[in-house]
């Protein structure tokens, strides 16, 4: 069976198990990582030189960063489902999506969510979390450009390319901070939070 | 044809015009960004958004995130050589081309900005080394991964290797110290030896 290491509360673990109950993919998760530590262990180092969850073991075949790995069990196990379209121009719109989550979005919410969440009262440092959210607003609005002309990131339909933006969303929808008013990207993810899939690993997991 | 839109001294940029000069595929290119300007100005926008580069036209697909471009085109040129058809060697590509977008790519940018784009007044040299030692810290990761493998997606040439060059010779050209990475260097070498590497990649720094 898939092995997924890995902590509930991690989003880049996150996209992996939501992704894995909507393709009906079994697996078994083991808690690696954040207070569950072992993430700096040599037996996971050996797997995972970086030392960052997740990675996978798939019968023996090695996978970490989460967008590859969505990638690989989206065509292992979504061939011919809108997870992984045949036509090589829809796929690259849905990997550039992915890409921008990693390049651009994930970068941006760092500072915000581990300032608030995960940094004492005590200790923040609320400028920079205010320069961070500003940043991270930005990116929001490109999000906003395209779901004013698209249903989904992925196109007319929920993809892959929908996935790793998504933990990211639910955290500046939860997050106390200043919103601007963006409304088709609330729409889009009222949809994301539609799905079964998303409630049970991020909606209920809550932000920690 | 095929239209790129991007300065070619973006090592975002390097990577499109290396993979589509190892198909062979014709294109057409114009200047945008850094002293080009037109990236914040709306017609660029409406095709990214963001106002980054690379941005390509290929027929009726606007395609930007530089990842996403080497990926489609080796996917639609270089089926079985640059994108390899069996999933999990592509999975590994695709693995260590998102690992230079979270890991790599980090160290580099206040150590090539801070030392290339910026005056002597203006640089942060604590700023600047501490990303060095960050950088190098990646390379590491990346020089045991090539211990085992000969390229790096493994035996032959790929798209894996492609977001990573770039980086790979401004950490080899750039004024700082390095560790002595024996296998990244027996790589670095390799890579050197390719025509379009060294056309569009080998081109300064600036």
């Amino acid at each position: 069976m898939l092995k997924i290491l890995g902590r509930a509360t991690s989003s880049n673990v996150q996209k992996v198990v939501w992704l894995c109950d909507e393709l009906n993919i079994p697996y078994d998760r083991t808690d690696i990582g954040g207070p569950f530590g072992g993430n700096d262990k040599p037996e996971y180092l050996s797997l995972n030189p970086n030392g960052i969850v997740p990675t996978i073991d798939d019968d023996g075949f090695i996978l970490w960063e989460s967008n590859a790995i969505i990638r690989y069990l989206a065509e292992k196990h979504g061939k011919g489902t809108d997870f992984w379209p045949e036509d090589l121009q829809a796929r690259a719109s849905e990997s550039r999506w992915m890409d921008w989550a990693l390049s651009i979005l994930a970068a941006r919410h760092v500072p915000v969510f581990v300032g608030l969440i995960r940094t004492a009262e005590a200790d923040r440092d609320y400028d920079k979390i205010a320069a961070a959210r500003d940043l991270w607003s930005k990116a929001n609005k490109v999000l906003e450009t395209w779901l004013a002309d698209h249903e989904f990131l992925s196109g007319d339909t929920f993809g892959l390319g929908d996935i790793p933006a998504s933990p990211f969303t639910y955290r500046w929808f939860n997050i106390d901070i200043e919103r601007e008013d963006f409304p088709h990207m609330k729409r889009w993810h009222e949809a994301i939070c539609a799905r079964p899939a998303f409630k049970k690993h991020i909606i209920d997991v809550g932000l920690s | 044809m095929l239209q790129l839109k991007g300065r070619i001294n973006s090592s975002n940029v390097m990577k499109a015009l290396w993979v589509l000069e190892e198909i062979g595929l014709d294109y057409e290119r114009e200047d945008v960004g850094g002293a080009f300007g037109k990236n914040h100005e709306a017609p660029y926008l409406n095709l990214n958004p963001n106002g980054r580069i690379p941005t390509i036209i290929d027929g009726d697909l606007v395609l930007w995130e530089s990842n996403s471009v080497v990926r489609y085109l080796a996917a639609t040129h270089s089926a079985g050589t640059l994108w390899p058809t069996d999933p999990a060697a592509r999975a590994r590509c695709d693995m260590w081309m998102d690992w230079q977008l979270t890991e790599l790519v980090h160290g580099m940018v206040p150590v090539f900005h801070g030392l290339i784009r910026k005056t002597p007044e203006e640089r942060d040299m604590d700023a600047i080394a501490a990303a060095r030692d960050d950088w190098a810290g990646k390379w590491r990761i990346l020089d045991d991964h090539l211990s085992r493998n000969t390229y790096i997606g493994g035996d032959t040439f790929t798209m894996a290797d492609i977001p990573i060059g770039p980086l790979a010779y401004r950490w080899y050209e750039l004024p700082i110290e390095r560790e002595d990475f024996t296998h990244l260097h027996r790589w670095y070498d390799l890579i050197c030896t390719r025509p379009a590497f060294q056309k569009h990649c080998m081109t300064g720094l600036s």
